[in-house]
């Protein structure tokens, strides 16, 4: 049974498409990144996930079950963009009441609600209100909601807008270390963030399903990112283009070259070159970055 | 720690007893009991307090008979317990204004903010539904009783031979003021629906009734259209209640319940169909 399942998923909004018959099947495992430019329609993606709203057309289901329906409550879990917790309530009093509706007992609410704020590091605020947090805390207790009765799916719209890099870090670290039981959907316009955490990879634009590319597959090994900290570029391309083996050497930032081969450990000729004529490397990367492999 | 998954009914019952904690463990819900209380107080020890002066009062008594007719009010002079007549009258007319403010505020605020979204992934959007009509009608039921309580302790501490009566009529009188308050909540669920917050839920419910008042103006010389309005307008059959007493208020009970179960369908309707 798939995890995800849209069979020609359209909504509209008056005379706007936001989506526009996407097909998708996804299947349960490590995460999977959604992502796509501004008005792409991810949101509306998630909102139908989550059976926020209705779809125009189409069918789409998760494990088995369409958005809402009973089965699904508990197993289901998101972030979404732009809620937010009641103001007048402090964080530990709602958070129980949605460990309460999942079934948990009253005591048990409070210690799974302690849990989720400890993943995401906010134990010592639990009785405070939502008002007296700032919004990267807002958005890890949203992001520990999110967490409450470790559910087999949970889906996160942008989980790291707004977050310091000290906490976009600790973020990334939770979903990697919770991906073991749960599998994640994240959408996010943070290319670098993804590349690190998702395998699997769904480019949305226009309201359609534009790419799926996975970051494993064979033809990633293939290619080799090379960043140089300083170079003379014509010598550079010119070297690595006479070596064996090479297909092509293209420059794609200043010092930034993709370089497409047919050798396994190729990287050691590499290594011999930089070291014969005295230039210094950044980093040396197996595969092409995600940004590289969408829009090139 | 364990957690099976909840059935309907027993998340109706959380969402309801937690609307009843957040009003009286709130610093918010208690100032606005406060207020209740502070409005109460006035009315009790003036209007109620006063009461069975007024009601033995052969003055009052033509007074009331000719600003509403011969036998319009008659029964109002039949109650037992003085206090618990006029507390029967004011509770009539004041008790469902409260309901509009309460229970302006059952799905607004959340809605507007995004909280709904962090519940309908954990329950039914049935149990939410239902949960919050039951708690908003559980707190206007607190409301009722606490002052029932206070007017027959009025009661007692005047005569205390009245307690019985007084406690009697107490209790027709609450079920009789929860049933007229059922199709007010129902109706503020669903205009709490559709607006943006419980100010404009109020607004719309103030726009509601003047347009149905009016309507019901135009059409006087019609008694088969006011007849219907009757079953339209929750609260049409308050000022017709005031002149019953006792087990004879309930001969008015079907049409405020047929009016809350046509409006809790029609809001469950626009409940399931809604986007959040």
């Amino acid at each position: 049974m798939s995890l995800i399942h849209c069979h020609n998923l359209t909504k509209n909004y008056a005379s706007k498409r936001a989506l526009n018959q996407v097909n998708l099947s996804l299947e349960a495992g490590q995460p999977i990144a959604l992502v796509g430019p501004n008005g792409a329609g991810k949101t509306t993606l998630f909102s139908l996930l989550c059976g926020y709203i209705q779809p125009s057309s189409g069918k789409v289901t998760l494990f088995g079950h369409p958005p809402g329906s009973q089965a699904l409550l508990g197993k289901v879990a998101s972030l979404p963009q732009d809620a937010s917790l009641d103001p007048n309530l402090t964080i530990m009093t709602q958070l129980s009441l949605f460990a309460r509706l999942q079934g948990f007992s009253n005591q048990d609410a409070e210690q799974e609600a302690l849990r989720v704020l400890d993943l995401v590091g906010l134990v010592d605020n639990c009785n405070q209100k939502p008002t007296a947090l700032s919004h990267g805390m807002g958005k890890r207790v949203s992001i520990a909601q999110a967490l409450i009765g470790s559910p087999e799916l949970v889906l996160l719209d942008e989980p790291t807008a707004g977050l310091d890099p000290a906490n976009a870090k600790v973020i990334r670290h939770l979903v990697k270390s919770q991906s073991k039981n749960t599998t994640f959907v994240i959408s996010s316009h943070n290319l670098d963030e993804l590349e690190k955490l998702c395998d699997q990879v769904l480019y949305l634009d226009n309201g359609q399903l534009s790419q799926s590319v996975s970051m494993n597959d064979s033809q990633q090994q293939n290619y080799l990112t090379l960043t140089m900290s300083q170079c003379e570029v014509e010598v550079l391309v010119a070297s690595i283009s006479a070596m064996s083996d090479i297909i092509t050497v293209e420059q794609k930032q200043d010092n930034e070259f993709i370089i497409q081969h047919d050798k396994a450990n190729i990287e050691i000729a590499l290594f011999t070159l930089f070291s014969e004529q005295g230039w210094q490397y950044k980093s040396l990367l197996k595969g092409r970055r995600l940004e590289e492999k969408l829009f090139s | 720690m364990n957690n099976s998954a909840p059935s309907q009914l027993q998340n109706t019952v959380i969402i309801a007893s937690f609307e009843v904690k957040k009003i009286l463990f709130n610093t918010r819900g208690l100032i606005a009991i406060a207020a209740f209380a502070l409005v109460w107080l006035l009315i009790l020890l003036y209007p109620i307090k006063d009461a069975s002066e007024y009601l033995l009062d052969p003055s009052f008594r033509q007074l009331l008979v000719n600003l509403f007719g011969e036998n319009s009010l008659n029964q109002l002079f039949s109650w037992k317990v003085a206090e618990m007549a006029i507390f029967w009258v004011i509770a009539l007319f004041i008790f469902p204004l409260f309901s509009i403010s309460v229970a302006a505020d059952q799905f607004a605020s959340d809605k507007s903010r995004g909280s709904f979204r962090f519940l309908t992934l954990r329950t039914s959007r049935d149990s939410l539904y239902f949960g919050r009509f039951c708690g908003s009608l559980l707190i206007q039921s607190i409301l009722v009783l606490i002052t029932m309580i206070a007017t027959i302790l009025l009661s007692v501490s005047r005569d205390p031979s009245l307690f019985l009566p007084a406690l009697t009529s107490g209790v027709f009188a609450s079920i009789n003021i929860i049933i007229v308050l059922m199709p007010y909540t129902a109706l503020m669920g669903i205009l709490s629906l559709y607006a943006n917050s419980s100010k404009q839920a109020t607004i719309y419910a103030i726009l509601l009734w003047a347009i149905l008042f009016i309507i019901s103006s135009f059409f006087s010389d019609h008694p088969s259209v006011i007849a219907a309005l009757q079953w339209v307008l929750p609260g049409a059959q308050i000022s017709q209640m005031i002149n019953t007493h006792g087990l004879g208020s309930f001969m008015y009970a079907p049409m405020p319940l047929l009016q809350t179960l046509v409006l809790l369908t029609l809001g469950r309707l626009y409940m399931k169909r809604s986007a959040i």
